[in-house]
């Protein structure tokens, strides 16, 4: 399959990256500006989820209704999502469709309202939407192990607190927003049924003579760290670790995501085989890569009874560790046709495909080809792999538990 | 895109809609059986059964099995709800006829009696997971009071009881009894090798025996109790309301699927304007479930303790606008392009198409290209959504509230 890529880099610092796809009627497109939670001024954590929020209500002369009206009449599904370096915006809708979508947000971006009277239920949203974590112990677990595993605020709750929702004012908010919504460093991505030079076109029209200097990035603290329990009479012991990896702009990232199919990709992959299928100690056990653009981690979650919490910990920490010594040849075939097979099925979804885009500037200012990661994938040898885990043992975990009872864990320092 | 169908001797349907532009293909078996067709004693056994499904046959252990999907780079899973189980794979497409071969394989299962001791622990564990979940269990309790004394009512993964109580041989017959090949189909989508496929259904399938697997539908009303169930420990009130619908097979569910659109869709709907713009509510939309012979809106509400009740009288004071005064056509629009937007969507991967292609058939017997579908949808009128609103009135609410709560 031919993929085709094009790329702009407007003089503003706006990049705008492109895959157009054939055989398809939808179009997606993600909007990513440098106004994610780590950029929340200290003190007032949660104000980039506000904002995403608030910014729905009402841009460019039309008021929430307006806006609703005007993205619903144009059947567009849009999210918006905070990350630790971005506010998301993002939308699907029929190809023909993007035009007139990209003109609304546009506006949103650019002429937000952030009125008054809107912003007490924008706030009152996101309250709520913290409170909600009480009601999701194992969501609630893994955002706060992120808080504690990466340097302060990179991995802060995006929700913030409840004292710092508190101090939130509408005037202080817009002000942030002038600081943080910014073409600096903006990616804007789209894939599926689009036409490049129009589509270029229509981004230089509404967004090109944008002009709103970076937002300063603020200095990082070292992460907290720790084994921390959460007392809840839970009827599951929610088991949350991660350990240190490397990020994807590095040489091993295909290393990296290569143990962690071994480890958890699919029915054979060693932690459900050993956690689940043999022992039963569990429904759920899973690890995950996750990157920032300078720090990476594996981050691993289990939920088992309360009898029988200790052992899957014990067993978990185990396989996370066991593969570094005996990964066979026959295991990284299987998991390099697991990840070269999904990239493909996943490729088929435009909505996938704008995020993957998006990602992959991020972090490489440069798109990859599914043909490029294949082959990436291909070149990788088990000696590699093994040299990767052994460079980045499943050591230095940073744990958190909710549940009735902590855990013994010594296991970790072994 | 071509549609094609044939019949095995024993009655196995084998349906697919082919598309060769497409980049992966997808399986699945959809078996007509769910909660609803056991019996309170073996409560919980087709879920069970549905990963028993995955531990074997006699030519595979259960080990064997996952090496396989794996080796084969699928994407695949399986799911049991009030009324069907379904087992699917995708896999690219040289993968096609070695995927089947496994799925079609798994479908005479083993049933091992160690591998069922063992998976009983994992079924407990997945109930404790729910337990954990407000929303899901008052999704639970929700269906069990409105269908109260109608098979609907029965809880998909059992109760711990249940389950402890189940044994090897209560799961063999259920399966003699449900999993007749007249009773089960396999669909394909995506880019098919359509000779290869039917071939491959036929080796692996053919030896299934028929046999008689009924099921008796019967009309329900729902309950319309209303009742909190307290639970301190959970922080939020969530909130769940229920009045009947169109059943899968009524030529109206294309009317119901806008009607519940324009009430409480997550965008710009009644519900959203009532409740999640002025923040009284954080969650609160609106979905269509088609049943067999039956059918259900479900509005979820997630507040405040302290204004959980307030966000329930307006949910239904919208319900009752809607009766009383219809909606704009503009209204009517955006849910019919959203509607539309989505389908065309999900419709661009083969997982998407598997289950539409293959719940069309399960409960109408009927092939609708995606085309076709927005094309109907489009031609709904404002009178054939009111007639809905009013036939199946929307105020004749069941409602059930998890929380903290001791009334609603």
């Amino acid at each position: 399959m031919s993929q085709v890529f094009h790329t702009k880099e407007f003089a503003n610092g706006l990049t705008l990256v492109s895959e157009p796809i054939a055989d398809v009627a939808s179009s997606a497109i993600t909007i990513s500006l440098p106004a994610g939670v780590r950029f929340d001024p200290e003190g007032r954590a949660g104000s980039a989820s506000v904002l995403a929020e608030w910014s729905f209500r009402g841009a460019g002369g039309r008021d929430t209704r307006g806006l609703n009206d005007a993205l619903d009449a144009l059947g567009c599904q849009h999210h918006e999502n905070v990350s630790s370096r971005h506010i998301v915006f993002s939308a699907t809708q029929l190809g023909r469709n993007l035009p007139a979508v990209l003109e609304i947000f546009a506006d949103i971006l650019r002429r937000p309202a952030l009125d008054d009277k809107t912003f007490a239920p924008s706030l009152d949203l996101i309250r709520q939407d913290l409170d909600a974590l009480e009601d999701e112990p194992s969501r609630k677990a893994m955002m706060q192990l992120r808080e504690k595993f990466y340097p302060h605020p990179l991995g802060r709750g995006i929700y913030g607190s409840a004292e710092s929702l508190a101090v939130l004012s509408a005037e202080g908010l817009r002000q942030h927003a002038a600081a943080c919504m910014s073409p600096a460093g903006a990616i804007v991505s789209v894939a599926g049924d689009f036409d490049w030079d129009r589509l270029d076109g229509l981004v230089g029209e509404h967004l090109g003579d944008w002009s709103v200097s970076a937002p300063t990035a603020g200095e990082t603290r070292p992460p907290a760290r720790g084994i921390t329990h959460i007392p809840k009479d839970s009827a599951q012991v929610h088991i949350a670790l991660a350990h240190p990896t490397v990020t994807v702009s590095d040489d091993q990232y295909y290393a990296a995501r290569l143990a962690a199919t071994v480890l958890s990709g699919g029915m054979s992959s060693r932690l459900f085989t050993e956690v689940r299928e043999k022992r039963g100690l569990v429904y759920h056990v899973s690890t995950s890569y996750h990157s920032l653009k300078d720090h990476a981690g594996m981050f691993t979650y289990a939920g088992a009874a309360p009898a029988k919490a200790q052992e899957t910990l014990e067993v978990t920490v185990g396989e996370l560790r066991r593969v570094s010594e005996d990964l066979t040849e026959a295991e990284l075939d299987k998991a390099k046709t697991q990840l070269k097979s999904s990239l493909v099925m996943r490729g088929e979804s435009t909505a996938a495909r704008a995020g993957a885009i998006s990602a992959d500037w991020y972090h490489l200012k440069r798109l990859r080809s599914l043909a490029e990661i294949a082959r990436d994938v291909d070149a990788v040898k088990v000696e590699d792999v093994k040299a990767h885990l052994q460079q980045w043992p499943a050591r230095d975990f940073v744990m958190l538990v909710i549940g009735p009872e902590p855990l013994d864990t010594s296991c970790l320092t072994l | 895109m071509e549609f094609k169908n044939t019949t095995l001797s024993n009655g196995l349907t084998v349906i697919a809609e082919v598309n060769p532009s497409a980049k992966s293909m997808a399986a699945g078996f959809f078996a007509k059986t769910g909660s609803r067709d056991e019996t309170d004693e073996i409560a919980g056994v087709s879920h069970f059964l549905e990963h028993m499904m995955f531990k074997g046959t006699d030519r595979r252990g259960a080990l064997e099995v996952n090496l396989e999907f794996d080796e084969l780079g699928a994407s695949y899973n399986a799911f049991t709800s009030e009324e069907n189980t379904v087992y699917f794979a995708g896999v690219l497409p040289e993968f096609q006829t070695a995927m089947l071969d496994l799925l079609g394989d798994l479908l005479r299962p083993a049933l091992r009696q160690e591998d069922f001791d063992m998976e009983k622990g994992v079924i407990l564990d997945e109930i404790a997971r729910y337990e954990d979940q407000p929303t899901f269990k008052m999704y639970e309790r929700l269906m069990a009071s409105h269908f109260r004394g109608h098979p609907l009512s029965r809880n998909v993964l059992g109760t711990p009881d249940s389950i402890t109580a189940l044994k090897r041989d209560d799961m063999q017959q259920y399966f003699d009894r449900r999993y007749s090949p007249g009773n089960v189909t396999l669909i394909g989508v995506g880019n098919i090798d359509w000779d290869a496929f039917v071939a491959k259904a036929g080796d692996t399938c053919s030896h299934w025996k028929p046999f008689d697997a009924d099921r008796t539908l019967s009309p329900c009303g729902g309950s319309g109790l209303r009742i909190a169930v307290t639970d301190r420990k959970v922080n939020r009130e969530h909130i769940g309301i229920m009045s009947p619908a169109p059943a899968a097979q009524d030529d109206s569910r294309f009317a119901a699927q806008l009607l519940s659109t324009i009430v409480g869709d997550s965008t710009g709907s009644r519900l959203y304007y009532a409740l999640i713009d002025p923040a009284i509510a954080d969650e609160a939309h609106t979905a269509y479930d088609m049943l067999d012979g039956t059918g259900g809106f479900l509005t979820f509400i997630s507040t405040d303790p302290q204004r959980a009740s307030q966000a329930l009288e307006i949910a239904l004071d919208e319900f009752k606008k809607i009766m009383d005064a219809g909606f704009s056509d503009a209204e009517l629009q955006a849910a019919k392009n959203k509607i539309a937007s989505a389908a065309t969507l999900k419709g661009e991967l083969p997982m998407g198409r598997l289950t539409a292609v293959g719940f069309d058939w399960v409960y109408r017997k009927e092939y609708m290209p995606l085309a076709r579908q927005i094309e109907t949808l489009f031609s709904v009128t404002a009178d054939e959504v009111m007639t809905v609103a009013r036939e199946f009135d929307l105020t004749k609410v069941t409602v059930l509230a998890l929380g903290p709560l001791e009334e609603i």
